[in-house]
């Protein structure tokens, strides 16, 4: 049991100093977008971001780099670092390839969402309400997620929990009459109500424990029941027996009050610069606990050598001794690809084909991420797109590497996790190696503050993205133009109340699948826009039908893949990650390739078989002096003709 | 059915896209390079080994040592040589004047509209 049901002083001092920082950004960030309009304020920075914002906050990270990554390492071991290593040209990708032309383009036609981008290069409205339309879909799928890490973690400092886990289903069960009586109306049969009948007004903490009690019930019935439909009972009791989890609800309420609190007071640049400040922290914490874990391992060689090991075991790296630690606690498999399969099932967690898509994946997120494009667009000039670069090449390095460092030692003087239970490494691990530390635990409290932190940072820039596709590229583009800005800054708060509310309530029975959604939503977001955010900026002859053509497919192809595998159960699911939202992995590689591919055919071909856009509006954005002619702008609704 | 752009007058194509252009190329091509190297040395040294030959380069199994760390140290020297000497300076421009992301002129638009003084 990682935390007994107490509060956890420590983490909870430094979840309060981080959220009473994050409400004092807010409130710093609120002044400083005080300076022009309230949409270009509010929503964009007024495009005053400098390097270190932009370098620490526009790329793909979240409560995922902290918990889910060192949790795969544990699991599957260094095949892991394989899977995370396009991370070493995430930076010079992220930025080198669209950014600079995008801070041009964004100033050149006034944009300020991703959404006005696309309707003002291409003069077209239609086009831009397709955008904000994807991008609503798919930030909501992913702040959903996100709020049930937050509250989950917020759960665990307020009052305890028997998990850390992301994964595990939520809530305490308790086994009632009238769930018995349920599960006999639904057709279960009498011996396998009887069976489980002793449980009747036991309680349970977690679903696992749950889950393993009605097993043991059930493989006392003659004959045994089939695990698929053992897990299907399982499943229906389980439902029958949730009871109302308070202590995550309170949870949820506090991380969704002060994240909406602190983006409401001050927009874009609060969630920005909260993103920025936990970045910083993040690597704080990681330096602190790479020392703090090789130090465990190497008082954990010294004893081993005081007990008699053999002398060259005093002369390993301690980096070495880990490792050696880990693979005779597992196998050699969790020293080399596709990784360690811990449950024995065949898993293949990183076969060639899946190491070749991540090298994709990690950099097509980045690109396509709406989040990242605006932050792209707020920058301040090219010298900052520059040195992000470089920032971020060093940042990362010191993130993903020494984390995986971390994980191994944790393996070492953690061996033993069970399944399911891996999420919890880091957390136990930060426990573990600050217990002997004078205030140790307010010490592993910072440590584990910054997934919580990266969790708020992201939902915060979630929430301005969707509040402004919305407010902007909706209410003002289509229901009232010339709304004033008194007025859309009172409908920017309502919008952000609203979804808070709304995460709230739909969080009450929280998602199932929560890192694969994170995933899906990640990825289909770039198997959208990439490949039109590319015609967008480099391709004079794209025209407008062969935008949408190139969304819709990217779009297309990434849902019915998935369609494919997690509806219709196509493929094997013993690749990758264990889960059952999962996609067809058509010839071993991720869906997103083939989007990729799919969209930038589609793309290509339809644009070349439709007139090209107005030679006016083209030059206003591909040549040095552009034509002095009066422009189609997407303000008059000048839909391009097809 | 296709149709060709109206004839223009010779034009000059904007320096941005050009720089731009020519600096996502060297980016593309550098990616496809460390993807290259990192999965085909990982490939060879990663997979299908049993642990009897497995050694250690400062604490890091071998092929991870060769195959991920090096190219990752050298791709954030490339970044920096890159960002530093081969990305150019440009100006980005303006917001054009009378939009959102302009204000001067919308607040003037706005005064007008909403009587305000």
């Amino acid at each position: 049991m990682l935390i007994a049901a107490q509060p956890a002083w420590g983490t909870l001092t430094a979840l309060v100093l981080f959220i009473l920082a994050s409400m004092w950004i807010g409130v710093l960030a609120n002044r400083a977008t005080r300076a022009g309009s309230f949409m270009k304020g509010f929503f964009l920075g007024n495009r005053g971001l400098g390097s270190w914002a932009l370098a620490l906050t526009a790329t793909v990270q979240s409560g995922g780099t902290f918990m889910g990554y060192p949790s795969l390492v544990y699991t599957h071991g260094w095949a892991v670092v394989l899977w995370i290593a396009a991370y070493m040209v995430v930076p010079i990708t992220g930025f080198g390839i669209l950014g600079k032309r995008l801070a041009q383009i964004s100033r050149r036609c006034g944009a300020i969402t991703m959404p006005d981008l696309f309707r003002e290069r291409f003069a077209s409205p239609g086009l831009g309400l397709l955008v904000s339309l994807f991008i609503l879909f798919y930030m909501s799928f992913m702040m959903v997620a996100q709020f049930k890490a937050g509250a989950l973690v917020m759960k665990i400092a307020w009052v305890g929990s028997d998990s850390w886990s992301e994964d595990q289903r939520i809530g305490r069960y308790r086994v009632t009459q009238s769930g018995l009586s349920g599960l006999a109306a639904a057709g279960v049969p009498t011996n396998v109500i009887e069976a489980i009948s002793p449980l009747k007004d036991k309680l349970f903490a977690t679903e696992p424990q749950f889950a393993d009690a009605v097993h043991a019930e059930l493989a006392k019935l003659k004959p045994a029941p089939g695990p698929d439909q053992a897990d299907a009972w399982v499943h229906q009791l389980a439902n029958a027996s949730e009871l109302t989890d308070w202590p995550y609800i309170t949870g949820l309420l506090i991380f969704t009050i002060s994240v909406v609190g602190y983006t409401l007071i001050g927009g874009f640049l609060a969630a920005v610069w909260t993103d920025l400040f936990q970045s910083v922290m993040m690597w704080v914490g990681v330096v602190l606990f790479l020392i703090l874990a090789l130090r465990g391992v190497a008082l954990l060689q010294e004893r081993e050598v005081a007990n008699g090991a053999p002398p060259r075991v005093a002369q390993m790296n301690t980096l070495e001794f880990a490792n050696r630690r880990a693979i005779e606690k597992t196998s050699s498999d969790f020293a080399f690809g596709p990784g360690y399969d811990g449950r024995h099932q065949g898993r293949s967690f990183l076969p060639l084909g899946l190491a070749f898509s991540f090298f994709w994946i990690w950099v097509f997120a980045g690109l396509g991420s709406p989040a990242g494009i605006v932050r792209i667009m707020a920058c301040r000039s090219t010298v900052n797109i520059r040195r992000s670069i470089y920032l971020l090449g060093l940042y990362n390095a010191f993130i993903y590497i020494p984390l995986a460092m971390i994980s191994i030692c944790g393996r070492a003087l953690i061996p033993d996790l069970p399944v399911g239970k891996t999420d919890d490494v880091i957390p136990m691990l930060a426990m573990k190696v600050t217990s002997a530390l004078p205030f140790g635990e307010f010490v592993s409290g910072l440590i584990l503050a910054a997934p919580f932190g990266a969790v708020m940072a992201t939902v915060s820039s979630y929430l301005v993205v969707i509040a402004s596709g919305l407010v902007r590229d909706v209410y003002q583009r289509f229901v009232r133009p010339f709304a004033t800005s008194r007025e859309l800054e009172i409908l920017s708060y309502g919008v952000m109340t609203t979804i808070g509310v709304i995460a709230v309530v739909t969080n009450l029975r929280p998602v199932d699948y929560l890192q694969a959604i994170v995933v899906f939503s990640g990825t289909g977001a770039a198997a959208t826009f990439c490949i039109p955010m590319l015609m967008l900026v480099f391709w004079r002859r794209a025209t407008v039908p062969g935008m949408v053509a190139a969304l819709l497919s990217g779009a297309g192809t990434m849902l019915g893949l998935y369609y494919l595998g997690g509806v219709l159960g196509w493929g094997t699911s013993l690749i990758g990650e264990a889960t059952k939202f999962r996609p067809y992995f058509l010839l071993g590689l991720d869906p997103l390739l083939w989007s990729l591919a799919v969209s930038l055919a589609a793309g290509v071909v339809v644009s070349l078989l439709t007139r090209t856009c107005d030679e006016a509006l083209l030059s206003k954005y591909f040549d040095a002096e552009p034509a002095e002619t009066v422009l189609p702008t997407a303000a008059v609704a000048a839909e391009v003709p097809a | 059915m296709p149709t060709d752009a109206p004839a223009a007058a010779p034009r000059r194509e904007d320096p941005v896209l050009k720089s731009a252009r020519r600096e996502a190329l060297i980016v593309f091509a550098t990616w496809i390079v460390a993807l290259a190297y990192t999965i085909t040395y990982c490939a060879r040294y990663g997979y299908g080994r049993t642990g009897d030959d497995l050694r250690y380069v400062f604490g890091f199994p071998d092929w991870v040592f060769w195959g991920i760390v090096v190219p990752w140290g050298v791709c954030v020297v490339f970044s920096w040589f890159f960002a530093s000497v081969l990305m150019t300076d440009e100006d980005l421009g303006e917001d054009p004047p009378g939009t959102e992301a302009n204000p001067t002129a919308l607040a003037d638009q706005q005064i007008q509209e909403s009587g305000e003084c």
